[in-house]
């Protein structure tokens, strides 16, 4: 489908460090709590100091008497949105409903941290004075911190009027929101009969995304009314749609000018500060910049990833076949329902071929932030689960845990969960590759303490969706593409190679600029590891175009058809008279005035780039303190082709790393009174260069077809297996599972306690 | 109340005010304009905010605006001479050692500082000295690859 | 977070009246006392910076072969002091576990006791090595043993209007050894689940002649396990003696539940830390344990 489908790629594929590196390590690149405007003044937030309440009343008049004080803003000053306000967001649309209850609270509170209030002031200061004279009346509601307690049949219903979804002739669980199934064959038979069941009980504590830039923005309003909003976000689009339907203003008036964004990881989708920040600008006439603590972003200024229990069981036969996998999946939404299932599910049974599933997901509400995106969302939770239960299996076979894999990998054509056959995957190549690297081979040596290596396959679907670049030319034939997404993982870098290589001119010719939302076309926001895939595509197309243009340009010039022109290395030739030619610079140069050539590139529903992968580590555990440490890493994954070969590993090791950081070390502690225990770094342990070897990363590329380039998502698929892999690798260390995640010493400790005394 | 602050920041002579409850990171991002040096805690302990203070690595958040009165500040503006990058800024672009760049400012100046005392370290050496630096995005391995080779670069060049 | 003035006076009279006001609080390193003010965990009129004073910033030997640190000397000077870190490995090792490099270039000694942070990790050693500190006021100077500075957590022994000068250590013994360790889930930026503390002196018959094992994060205040001590005193350093060691000092422990661990699982790691301390230092007195 690409242009250059037929030759060898010169720019595509190649190590290129990032073409916006400089301004990074310099620290010249501008992130929104960097950006000053003329009479800024700061904008702060009042939050929820009760897990769950009814708000009987916001007085804000002290707080507006204070000087120094521009405006106050509650609920009352939005417009009320109505649950299923749908707005546009790839396939499914998105509940805006969702976004202003996290924006702020109405009528009552769903969790500790809920904005009730928010102010401008002329500093910090005088900002957070007027904060603490905001006098808010609560009546306390019985609130729900867990899973268990959320669907204990007394148990307080969050939300009485609501009706669950999914429980069609069956009780309904207590709190839960919707119910998912997936099912085919029979399950309860074939694990009845099955030569070895492996099981899992897994219980999961709510993660956090973790970026390392707090949630900031800055918004300006002019004397009409119109309203600029400077953020840091992972789609410009979605952050217009939002605020826009949250103010009730039209997107005419707004325009969203996505800056650099320091880490998302899918936390910074849904909109948080930038409608209040609006709002405050509008209010007070004067830019207002918000910037969010870091304890503010933990304890419930931000959405954190689900908290969940899965049980699964898996079975197989005397060869080691698969003949069932039945598991259950409960996911803690937090304090707004609407946190899907279908995916993880799917993706928890995606590796293998099994004839029959029974699975069964269910959105449970609790008192918690309202959970949002995390990098391949529900993934990791579901191959913690899944991937235990796998290896249980291989256990009670005395089966080698890849050889298990072996026989049971899905391969291009086999039946997906949903019913479907999978598109051209590579899970044989990976699996052949583990097999022959050291990483599988090596023994594990001996050291003082115990160790254990462990494997674990993962799989995420990703998401196509819409992206949108133009393409123009400038005077001296140099090319500049503008893209309609945000730049989340070095998507500049990337784009440049593509436009360089469609375009046939070395990278120093292009120049990509980040688009805001009236500079450039609809683009969904970078989730779902589409971007780079859809937004290669559009940029493919883009470049398409305006050689179709150019070249018509170009026949004029050399007075031939445009189907006589060929085109081959910044050169416009013809064939027909004896070889006249003109490169793209002359060609520019002599008829920029005759119009701008503009080529437009849009890619919508894309082909699907499943991510598949399997991760290998070693870890030496100490019985006396739990302590877990991980010895190698290695991580092995089809990406379809790596656009930049270190971008690509790059995203690979983080994501590996923060697999593991949950794995280990991160989960949130919550208090019976809905107060986040751990809400800083230190408490919330990240982990740091010294907790984690070098991951090696084993690139295998099978393109997808009728993509352009071939390319697969990337981001999400490596976060996927960590957990799993490393509780597998406890497993065989010492002898017993966790079960429980994060595996924090004490847990494994408590573990071999358990299990050895 | 406020208080005039003196110090050279990346060499230059500078006076600003000050109010006595101030940070550093204030005076350096408000005061100064300095928005290079990032806020990502604001506890000391995420290490974004991380510049020399008479040489020696600080957390710019855990440091009162008046303690620098009389000191000499280095962030990141200050690293690069002009267009010349230094070799821990060049090796980082080279390595792809930085992503959303977030925390790039103050891995940049533990690295530099970390290569003032310790010219040739090992990678443990490298991991110690950025373990107060969290980055959510690389993992570290390229952070630490670039480092190693920053060094081996400076100790080459006379 | 309410406003305060910063003061930094250059004499230690100086100091000490600023610091009888109303609402003064002394800043060594800063880097517990300045997110404390920020966060409203601590409240100030008048933050007196304690660095400009020379006494203060002075690390030397005693008359009688020890060391006297000043109230506001860094970590970092600390271990740039060859001498000093060649001496006190163990003590600047502990001191080393002090948050990051970052917070190490400003944190002192003299502040992690004065936080009195039970978690502190430079405040065990700096007990079992018997220091004292030389406190200053307005009246005059008095002494106080290291393990008498914090009262509480987050409290300390000392009077508006006085500062800790400078921590003494007395002069090593000719057999000495200790030893610091702490067990966090992270390797560093992590604060002790539980922290270990010994110093283990043998006598010419290699038998132990003192013994100190102090404990971090198992009650309000470092923790001075005097039973379990007193268990080694007399006797040869064994495996067995070690282990009945760890044991005492486990149940001399007042630990509390909270996010970062439960009692239970403290007590476990005082156990096995303190084993591990004792043993290491046997290691380096060059005893082979049975």
């Amino acid at each position: 489908m690409s242009a250059t489908d037929s030759r060898d790629l010169r720019v595509v594929g190649k190590r290129v460090p990032r073409v916006d590196a400089g301004e990074r390590v310099t620290g010249r690149a501008i992130y929104p709590a960097d950006l000053v405007r003329p009479g800024m003044v700061v904008g702060r937030v009042k939050r929820s100091t009760q897990a769950h309440a009814r708000l009987l009343s916001i007085d804000t008049s002290k707080a507006k008497a204070l000087k120094g004080v521009l405006a106050v803003v509650t609920a009352d000053d939005f417009p009320e949105i109505a649950p299923n306000t749908i707005i546009p967001f790839g396939e499914t649309g998105a509940d805006t409903w969702v976004s202003a209850v996290i924006v702020m609270a109405r009528g009552r509170v769903l969790w500790r941290g809920q904005p009730v209030a928010a102010v401008a002031a002329v500093d910090r200061a005088t900002a957070d004075a007027a904060l603490d004279l905001i006098e808010v009346a609560y009546e306390p509601l019985p609130a729900v911190m867990d899973i268990q307690a959320a669907t204990r049949p007394d148990a307080p219903l969050l939300y009485p009027d609501l009706k669950p979804k999914g429980f069609d002739g069956v009780p309904a669980v207590r709190n839960a929101a919707s119910r998912t199934v997936i099912s085919r064959g029979d399950t309860t038979a074939a694990l009845a009969s099955a030569a070895a069941v492996g099981e899992a009980r897994t219980v999961i504590d709510t993660g956090h995304q973790g970026y390392i830039e707090p949630h900031a923005c800055v918004a300006e309003s002019d004397p009409t009314g119109n309203v600029t909003l400077w953020v840091s976000s992972q789609g410009g689009f979605q952050t217009e749609i939002q605020t826009a339907v949250i103010l009730g203003i039209p997107q005419s008036r707004l325009k969203v000018v996505p800056l650099e964004i320091g880490g998302g990881f899918g936390g910074k989708i849904t909109v948080h500060l930038e409608p209040i920040a609006a709002k405050l600008a509008l209010l007070c006439g004067r830019p207002v910049k918000m910037v969010m603590s870091r304890e503010e972003l933990l304890s419930g200024g931000s959405g954190p990833a689900a908290a969940a229990r899965i049980d699964v069981r898996v079975g197989a036969d005397q060869d080691g076949k698969l003949t069932a996998i039945d598991g259950q999946y409960v996911f803690d939404t937090g304090g707004i329902p609407g946190t899907p299932t279908t995916l993880l599910m799917q993706a928890s049974a995606a590796c293998y071929q099994c004839p029959s599933l029974e699975l069964d997901g269910y959105d449970v509400m609790t008192n918690k932030p309202r959970t949002e995106a995390y990098r391949g969302p529900g993934g990791i939770q579901a191959a913690y689960a899944v991937e235990q239960a796998m290896d249980e299996v291989a256990l009670k076979l005395n089966l080698d845990p890849l050889e298990l894999r072996r026989r049971n990998a899905a391969v291009t054509g086999s039946l997906m969960p949903i019913g479907t056959a999978f598109p051209p995957i590579g899970l044989t190549n990976i699996l052949d590759a583990v097999a022959g690297h050291a990483c599988w081979r090596d023994p594990l040596g001996t050291g003082a303490l115990p160790r254990g290596r462990g494997l674990a396959l993962g799989y995420w679907r990703g998401t196509s969706m819409t992206s949108a670049a133009h393409v123009t030319i400038a005077g001296d034939g140099r090319v500049m593409v503008t893209m309609g997404s945000v730049d989340i993982s070095g998507t500049r870098t990337t784009m440049a190679q593509v436009a360089a290589e469609e375009m046939q001119l070395p990278l120093a010719d292009v120049y990509v600029a980040m688009g805001d939302t009236k500079s450039s076309g609809y683009s969904d926001a970078a989730a779902g590891s589409r971007l780079a895939r859809t937004m290669a595509a559009a940029v493919a197309f883009a470049c398409q175009d305006a050689l179709a243009q150019l070249k018509e340009r170009a026949a004029q010039r050399m007075q031939c058809t445009a189907a006589a022109v060929t085109y081959g290395d910044g050169v416009f030739r013809t064939s027909d008279d004896g070889g006249a030619s003109i490169s793209i610079f002359d060609l520019m140069r002599a008829t920029l005035t005759d119009g701008a050539i503009i080529g437009r590139g849009v890619s919508t529903k894309l082909p699907l780039g499943v991510e598949i992968g399997a991760h290998v580590v070693d870890v030496e555990v100490d019985p006396e303190t739990g302590q877990v440490t991980v010895l190698r890493y290695t991580a092995f994954q089809d990406v379809g082709r790596a656009l930049n070969p270190a971008a690509v590993e790059g995203q690979i090791e983080g994501s590996v790393v923060q697999g593991l950081g949950w794995a280990l070390t991160e989960g949130f502690d919550y208090g019976e009174d809905g107060r986040l225990r751990n809400a800083s770094l230190l408490d919330y342990r990240i982990l740091t260069a010294l907790d984690v070897p070098p991951i090696e990363v084993v690139l295998i590329e099978t393109p997808v077809p009728n993509v352009p380039y071939g390319v697969r998502g990337v981001g999400e698929m490596p976060i996927v297996p960590p957990a799993a892999a490393v509780a597998n690798a406890i497993r065989r260390a010492v002898g017993v599972r966790v079960n429980y995640m994060p595996m924090t010493p004490e847990r494994v400790r408590a573990a071999i306690r358990k299990a050895h005394g | 109340m406020k208080q005039i602050i003196s110090c050279r920041v990346n060499g230059e002579a500078r006076d600003a005010l000050g109010a006595g409850s101030e940070t550093l990171l204030e005076f350096l991002r408000d005061g100064l304009g300095l928005t290079g040096t990032k806020e990502g805690c604001s506890n000391g302990n995420c290490g974004s905010c991380t510049v020399l203070m008479d040489g020696a690595p600080v957390c710019a958040c855990l440091v009162l605006a008046g303690e620098a009165d009389g000191a000499e500040i280095t962030t990141i503006e200050g690293v690069a001479k002009g267009n010349d990058l230094h070799p821990v800024q060049a090796a980082l672009v080279a390595h792809g050692g930085t992503q959303c760049g977030f925390c790039t400012p103050g891995i940049v100046l533990s690295a530099v500082a970390l290569l003032e005392r310790t010219p040739n370290p090992n990678e443990q050496e490298i991991r110690h000295a950025i373990a107060g630096n969290l980055c959510r995005c690389t993992g570290y391995d390229k952070i630490v690859e670039a480092i190693a080779d920053a060094a081996s670069t400076s100790t080459r060049t006379p | 977070m309410g406003e305060f003035a910063y003061r930094r006076p250059q004499t230690l009279a100086e100091c000490a009246a600023l610091l009888r006001e109303d609402g003064a609080k002394a800043l060594a390193g800063g880097t517990d006392l300045v997110p404390q003010l920020r966060e409203g965990r601590r409240q100030a009129r008048t933050v007196v910076d304690l660095k400009r004073v020379q006494e203060l910033t002075a690390l030397e030997r005693t008359s009688d072969g020890g060391w006297r640190i000043g109230g506001a000397v860094s970590v970092r000077a600390l271990g740039a002091n060859a001498a000093f870190a060649g001496e006190h490995a163990a003590l600047l090792a502990s001191a080393r576990l002090i948050g990051s490099l970052q917070v190490q270039s400003r944190a002192t000694l003299a502040g992690n006791l004065c936080n009195a942070a039970p978690s502190a990790d430079g405040v065990p050693l700096l007990l079992a090595l018997d220091a004292t500190c030389d406190i200053a006021g307005q009246a005059g100077r008095r002494t106080l043993a290291a393990a008498e500075v914090a009262t509480g957590p987050g409290r300390n022994a000392l009077a508006p209007g006085e500062l800790l000068e400078a921590i003494v250590l007395p002069p090593r013994p000719a057999r000495t050894a200790a030893r610091y360790l702490r067990f966090t889930p992270r390797r560093e930026m992590d604060i002790a689940i539980a922290g270990s503390g010994v110093r283990v002196d043998l006598d010419g018959d290699g038998r132990i002649a003192k013994a100190n094992i102090v404990l971090a994060s198992v009650a309000p205040v470092p923790l001075r396990a005097t039973r379990a001590s007193a268990c080694l005193l007399g006797e040869r350093p064994s495996s067995t003696l070690f282990e009945d060691a760890a044991t005492i000092a486990a149940s001399e422990a007042t630990p509390i539940s909270d996010t970062r661990g439960s009692a239970d699982y403290r007590r476990d790691l005082v156990a096995v830390l303190t084993r591990r301390a004792l043993a290491d230092c046997a290691r380096e007195l060059g005893v082979n344990l049975q």
